[in-house]
């Protein structure tokens, strides 16, 4: 009956149980195949599938906390448990309250414990964000003996950040996607850039698939404009609702930022993005110390590690000092224009006023805070 | 019986009312929302501190007030007279001395321009505007303004130029002659100074999307 479907249908052994209980994954049954039956010396990697089957194989029955605890096992197994968490907890411990290791060493490992425990940042108090960006800066300082300077400044009241785009000025020279590098220490390896800039052919409109966004010529290139594209600050982010952990989320001052320690590298939000405004960081950020910027923001441009995301966070770093973000001041055409949405006073609200503006892919109801316009 | 039912239909009135009011701070679009929490930013950020190294003016301009970086002071000639101490005919000729001899003007077809459709040679120190009344070299960019409305309108409004410093009050825009020469203004193609060899290597993997 199966074979005549033309789908796929998971099956979960709810029906057939007692036929299939005795098979194992070599398709033989019990008595033939080797593993099964000496249950008593497990080796680490079956003892790790044997427990993840204890626990998610009871999900549809149990709940929570019972997932957990209600894990059938011997004696034996609960010893490795018992042992491994034990051993955990004693290196921590040791490394704490040795009298053999040095101060700095102690601190490192108190350090990285309470950093470890800490919570997500979006529930933090302004004490516990004070708490967390001197734990960082001090924990900077003891691994490479220098300076950062790390700030955990709230969003602003009566901000709402905005930015435009002009489509008839960007010549293309991407002095913007280097700034922007620079200004946030991204992987230097991966050659990771926020900021695409897209060289379209004239006549042809906003053709994303035929245009280029990695060119290298002489510009601006005869019979073709240039646009940039990078993370919108949607007022209604799809990166943020699809976050299985809420590490990523929609500050008052408008910006959508990501807390990278509380990151799980899960990579939805790379998915939801449509306007591919987010990067990922397959191996370990590295930047070289003379070229490293060290006046951070914790949500902003601090030394991030391997398998979380990151994107443009327009330079909370500057921008929460009144600054302008880095591509907004490398660009030499000015192109670029930023300010505060709320002021009706302010050069972008002009903008959005007295130019013919368009958002991309508006018909999908993200609401990005970034305008394109034209001369 | 009727009066009954007329309070129940009132009380299910009322309920609905409750649930369907929108709830504060929720709003349609973000237009929306721009429009209705907007206003004039008086907050604790301010450009002050950032433009402390610049010497500025302020400029007025129908509806806008803004700050613009000040000239005489950046152009290593000024005053002119200290060298145009005579009309220019007198000082044209073999054996004086040659000034200027890097400036070529292209701007413009030379039937629309010359040099004297901005300087005025029996007074240097100031621009000419094309009725030949002064303009100082502070404000240069009302020299520019004749021609160039359109450009002058946006950047009046600040769609076109630079700021100096941050997005926070004060403004401080920069004016033509920060970005444009003003004797050659159009802007150079050049290379990009960005290559990601990265993306190449990826994209002929098949890696990148």
């Amino acid at each position: 009956m199966s074979e005549s479907k033309k789908w796929f249908s998971l099956d979960l052994d709810l029906n057939k149980k007692s036929e299939s209980s005795g098979t194992c994954g070599c398709g033989n049954t019990q008595e033939s195949c080797g593993s099964s039956h000496k249950q008593e010396e497990l080796s680490a990697e079956e003892f790790y599938e044997a427990a993840i089957n204890a626990s998610i194989g009871d999900e549809r029955k149990k709940d929570g906390f019972e997932q957990v605890f209600d894990v059938q096992m011997d004696r034996r197994d609960a010893f490795k448990k018992l042992t491994a968490s034990l051993l955990i907890g004693a290196g921590a411990v040791s490394s704490c309250t040795s009298v053999v290791q040095g101060a700095d060493s102690k601190e490192k490992a108190q350090i990285d414990w309470e950093e470890q425990f800490k919570g997500n940042y979006k529930l933090m108090t302004d004490d516990e964000k004070k708490q967390t960006v001197d734990r960082l800066m001090r924990s900077y300082e003891l691994r490479t003996g220098k300076n950062i300077n790390m700030s955990s400044k709230n969003a602003e009241e009566d901000v709402l950040f905005g930015y435009a785009f002009n489509i008839s000025k960007c010549q293309g020279y991407m002095n913007c996607v280097t700034a922007c590098v620079e200004e946030n220490n991204q992987d230097r390896k991966s050659q990771m850039q926020y900021i695409r800039i897209h060289e379209m052919k004239d006549g042809k409109g906003f053709n994303f698939n035929e245009a280029d966004d990695n060119y290298y010529h002489e510009v601006p290139a005869e019979g073709h404009f240039y646009m940039g594209t990078q993370c919108f600050h949607c007022d209604n982010p799809p990166c943020v609702d699809v976050c299985p952990v809420q590490a990523t989320w929609k500050e008052e001052d408008g910006l959508v930022v990501i807390d990278y320690d509380w990151c799980v590298g899960c990579r939805y939000c790379m998915a939801a993005c449509p306007y591919d405004g987010r990067r990922f960081n397959w191996s370990k950020p590295e930047v070289p110390e003379n070229e490293i910027n060290k006046n951070q923001h914790y949500l902003g441009n601090r030394i991030r590690k391997k398998g979380v995301m990151e994107k443009c966070t327009f330079c909370v770093q500057r921008s929460r000092k009144g600054k302008n973000p880095a591509c907004v001041e490398a660009c030499p055409t000015g192109a670029r224009i930023f300010g505060n949405l709320l002021d009706p006073d302010s050069t972008i609200r002009w903008v959005l006023e007295n130019k013919k503006v368009f958002r991309l892919k508006e018909d999908l109801g993200t609401e990005p805070k970034f305008w394109y316009f034209m001369d | 019986m009727k009066n009954k039912n007329l309070i129940y239909y009132l009380m299910l009135f009322i309920v609905v009312c409750f649930y369907s009011c929108k709830q504060e701070g929720e709003y349609h679009s973000i237009t929306d929302k721009i429009e209705a929490d907007q206003k004039p930013y008086h907050g604790n950020l301010s450009s002050e501190e950032l433009l402390a190294g610049t010497d500025l003016i302020q400029i007025i301009e129908g509806e806008h007030t803004f700050l613009i970086p000040e000239r005489k002071g950046q152009i290593k000639s000024y005053a002119c007279i200290e060298c145009h101490s005579k009309p220019l005919n007198e000082m044209k000729g073999v054996d004086s001395q040659k000034a200027h001899w890097d400036i070529k003007i292209n701007h413009a077809a030379l039937e629309t321009m010359d040099c004297a459709t901005c300087h005025n040679p029996d007074n240097m120190n100031n621009l000419k505007s094309l009725t030949g009344k002064d303009i100082d070299y502070n404000l240069s960019y009302k020299l520019c303004a004749q021609c160039h409305s359109r450009q002058f309108e946006d950047w009046k409004g600040g769609a076109h130029g630079k700021k100096v410093a941050g997005w926070a009050p004060p403004r401080a825009s920069m004016t033509c002659v920060n970005c444009h020469n003003p004797h050659n203004p159009g802007f150079e193609t050049r290379w990009p100074v960005q290559f990601n060899t990265q993306k190449v290597k990826e994209r002929k993997d098949d890696l990148g999307h």
